[in-house]
């Protein structure tokens, strides 16, 4: 009885939580399109401090979309995700800061120019470094998939200089401060901010290398409608002065003193540790939250799926015991963060299907611990003694229920360890899936640094917090663990 | 007339190129105690095994009352339930009470309902002389009272045959009498038995016939007088003289 009702409120609480984090469809007579766009690309697309995406891109095409009459559902998954996700038709369009380069308007529909821009060298202030001419021998660092990347590459040979690529622009500018690479290549507007923000670095070049213009890629399926409709709304933004002021609210004049004073606007004026947790609790609840959700779930599907897949593999038939080999060899094999992208970009790309972040996101955890299950509860169970199934068996026992009366009572115990060991592996795992865009812990708070550049404090308050959920998770273990012995 | 329980023909067993059984002719009547003898490795266990479906055959024919197991379309856990089989190792179930293990088997195939089956369980604990361990949990038993509990544990399906597997080899010597105790009330009972044993004294005593193995062949059977008065096979001779030497 206890148990059927125990079986029950599990199932109830696993399907909630899953309806709970499939994203909520919004009833709009507007057509919606899905605009993937960067984590942190100061000053077109960042978190403010209160946590909500601003920036020149954000502000420009929502302008767009209201004098266009549609909407816009940003996806903030970081520059190279969404681009990706674009070409897996995951989403509709990409918006970030994006240059306009004769191969992506090979790959996407491409808009008419919203953005002169180009590219700056930067390098530490105290740095001797004053032209490319002095890169000999030095390591660059950069974004992966950005024009400043791809200059990078076509003239390290010529200056004689390496690079090294980071998926955000503050491991870009981190590297340089720490004196890890001497320079680095940025959009000549997104380095100028964000050494008005705070950045320790300064630009070399006065005027941009390379001088391009971004544009907002679309698929090339919206080339009839999206594309139109953002190519008329920039036309008549720019024509009624609204682009102006959107670039002028970001940028001001120019000058150093108008810029801090925009920024201040957006960035937490309490530096301490206390203010900081304080002025960020919200936003590092709401990562908790998600992180605690993929983890429950994960736990629970993962769990699920690898006690079929162990029972599969000892189950006295060749077919069966061979499948769940192959599902162990498989999704052990591979490692989480590419079994995450396929899933989430390479899938769909082949497919056509949208598949949620989060959904993607249990579907490894399911996959990827499922397969480390299946491997403890198989051998827990081949670890109980070959006799007492003989035993079960000679008293006339079928195999199942040899299995469920005398085996697995007994490979439980043995099993106990390695489930709460598993446990903590998915809770930390679920970091991983940040990859994904999902706003878990460790995705808040790359988020939260790029806005603020206070690593040291943001990343102790996380680990703190992973800490803290690690040791619940394991007095809840060992709790469970006293009541079943 | 005496019916025929168990009739074993032309059987083989190969492991690779390893032929462990080669060409088994056994018939087992009913209320007959059978002794299977022999040096270890000449297959007799294995042969033991066979008669309940725990070891397959490569060939040959296993007729349980007339049945053959060896065949696919058999319900082997019909036939199992009406042969107990009684483990050197005793294999109690650790997670079970000792009444548990007993009860377990007959409730869980819906052959009596939980207060007969733990009546009966009573019963058989009272009969193997082990009435106060009803609740206790197998690791707190003895190595003899395991596997008085275990022959229990098999009795309690009430079966037709009971196969035992060197059941006194894993005993301290003090409890082996206990266990042969029990085994001899078996016996007198009328019990269809197959013994697989090192107990040379208990077989002259209690076996209705002697089988002797050697080289997964049968190389001479018998009354127990005959087999260990007369034995004929030098390899008999010479079996019997290291046993009963040590």
């Amino acid at each position: 009885m206890k148990r059927k009702w125990l079986l029950t409120t599990l199932l109830a609480g696993l399907l909630s939580i899953l309806t709970w984090g499939m994203p909520r469809e919004q009833v709009q007579a507007a057509e919606t399109y899905t605009i993937g766009t960067d984590v942190t690309f100061a000053p077109f697309e960042f978190a403010d401090k209160n946590n909500q995406y601003v920036g020149i891109d954000i502000d420009l095409l929502n302008a767009i979309a209201k004098e266009e009459g549609f909407s816009v559902q940003w996806k903030t998954v970081g520059f190279n995700a969404a681009v990706q996700a674009l070409e897996a038709g995951q989403i509709d369009g990409v918006m970030a800061g994006m240059s306009i380069t004769p191969e992506r308007q090979q790959k996407f529909a491409m808009s008419d120019p919203y953005y002169k821009s180009g590219i700056a060298m930067a390098v530490a202030k105290n740095s001797s470094i004053q032209s490319m001419k002095d890169l000999k021998g030095k390591r660059v660092a950069v974004k992966t998939g950005t024009a400043s990347a791809d200059f990078a590459n076509a003239n390290k040979n010529k200056y004689g200089f390496t690079t090294v690529t980071f998926d955000d622009s503050n491991n870009v500018y981190q590297d340089v401060t720490t004196g890890n690479s001497q320079a680095c290549f940025e959009d000549f507007p997104v380095m100028q901010y964000g050494i008005a923000t705070g950045v320790g670095l300064k630009v070399t070049n006065k005027t941009p290398y390379e001088a391009n213009n971004y544009g907002i890629a679309v698929l090339k399926s919206h080339q009839a409608d999206l594309l139109v409709k953002i190519n008329a709304g920039l036309k008549k933004l720019k024509q009624n002065g609204q682009y102006d002021k959107i670039v002028a609210k970001y940028l001001g004049d120019g000058s150093q003193a108008s810029q801090a004073k925009k920024t201040k606007a957006t960035q937490e004026t309490d530096r301490s540790f206390l203010g900081l947790l304080k002025s960020n609790k919200d936003t590092l609840l709401a990562g908790l939250l998600e992180t605690m959700e993929l983890t429950v779930v994960g736990i629970l599907c993962a769990t699920v799926i690898g006690v079929l897949i162990g029972l599969l593999g000892v189950v006295p038939n060749a077919i069966a015991q061979g499948a769940a080999t192959t599902f162990i060899y498989i999704f052990r094999g591979l490692p989480m963060i590419v079994l995450a992208l396929f899933i989430y970009t390479g899938i769909p790309s082949l497919t056509g299907a949208h598949i949620p972040a989060f959904i993607a996101g249990i579907i490894t955890l399911t996959l990827n611990e499922g397969a480390y299950t299946a491997a403890f509860v198989k051998g827990g169970i081949k670890a109980v003694d070959r006799g007492q199934m003989e035993a079960a068996r000679s008293l006339g026992l079928p195999w199942g229920k040899a299995m469920r009366r005398v085996i697995l009572p007994q490979g439980i115990k043995i099993m106990i360890p390695s489930f709460i060991n598993q446990f903590i592996i998915t809770l930390k795992d679920t970091s991983i899936l940040s990859v994904l865009g999902l706003l878990e812990l460790t995705q808040t708070g790359k988020i939260i640094i790029a806005r603020n550049m206070e690593g040291f404090k943001i990343w102790t308050m996380v680990a703190l917090i992973y800490l803290v959920l690690i040791t619940l998770l394991t007095w809840l273990s060992n709790y469970i663990q006293k009541k079943v012995h | 007339m005496t019916k025929t329980r168990i009739e074993m023909k032309n059987v083989h067993k190969r492991y690779g190129h390893n032929e462990v059984v080669q060409g088994v002719d056994l018939k087992v009547e009913d209320n007959e105690v059978v002794v299977l003898i022999g040096p270890s490795g000449a297959g007799k266990s294995t042969v033991l095994r066979m008669m309940n479906g725990l070891e397959t055959t490569t060939s040959g024919e296993i007729l349980i009352d007339g049945t053959d197991i060896a065949k696919a379309h058999v319900d082997i856990d019909k036939v199992r339930q009406k042969i107990g089989m009684v483990f050197q190792h005793f294999n109690l179930f650790p997670n079970l009470t000792v009444l548990g293990n007993i009860t377990m088997a007959p409730v869980e195939l819906g052959l009596m309902t939980k207060a007969e089956a733990d009546k009966e369980g009573r019963r058989l604990l009272d009969v193997v002389g082990l009435a106060d361990k009803v609740d206790a949990r197998p690791a707190k038993l003895s190595g003899g009272q395991k596997q008085r509990v275990a022959i229990a544990r098999a009795l309690a399906m009430h079966p037709d045959i009971m196969l035992f597997d060197e059941p006194t080899s894993a005993l301290d010597p003090e409890m082996v009498g206990d266990v042969l105790a029990v085994m001899r009330r078996l016996a007198d009972d009328g019990m269809t038995m197959v013994i697989v044993t090192h107990e040379m004294g208990f077989a002259k005593e209690v076996a209705d016939r002697v089988v002797f193995f050697g080289d997964g062949k049968i190389l001479e059977q018998g009354s127990p007088a005959q087999m260990f008065d007369h034995p004929q096979h030098e390899r008999l001779q010479g079996f019997l003289q290291k046993v009963l030497e040590a």
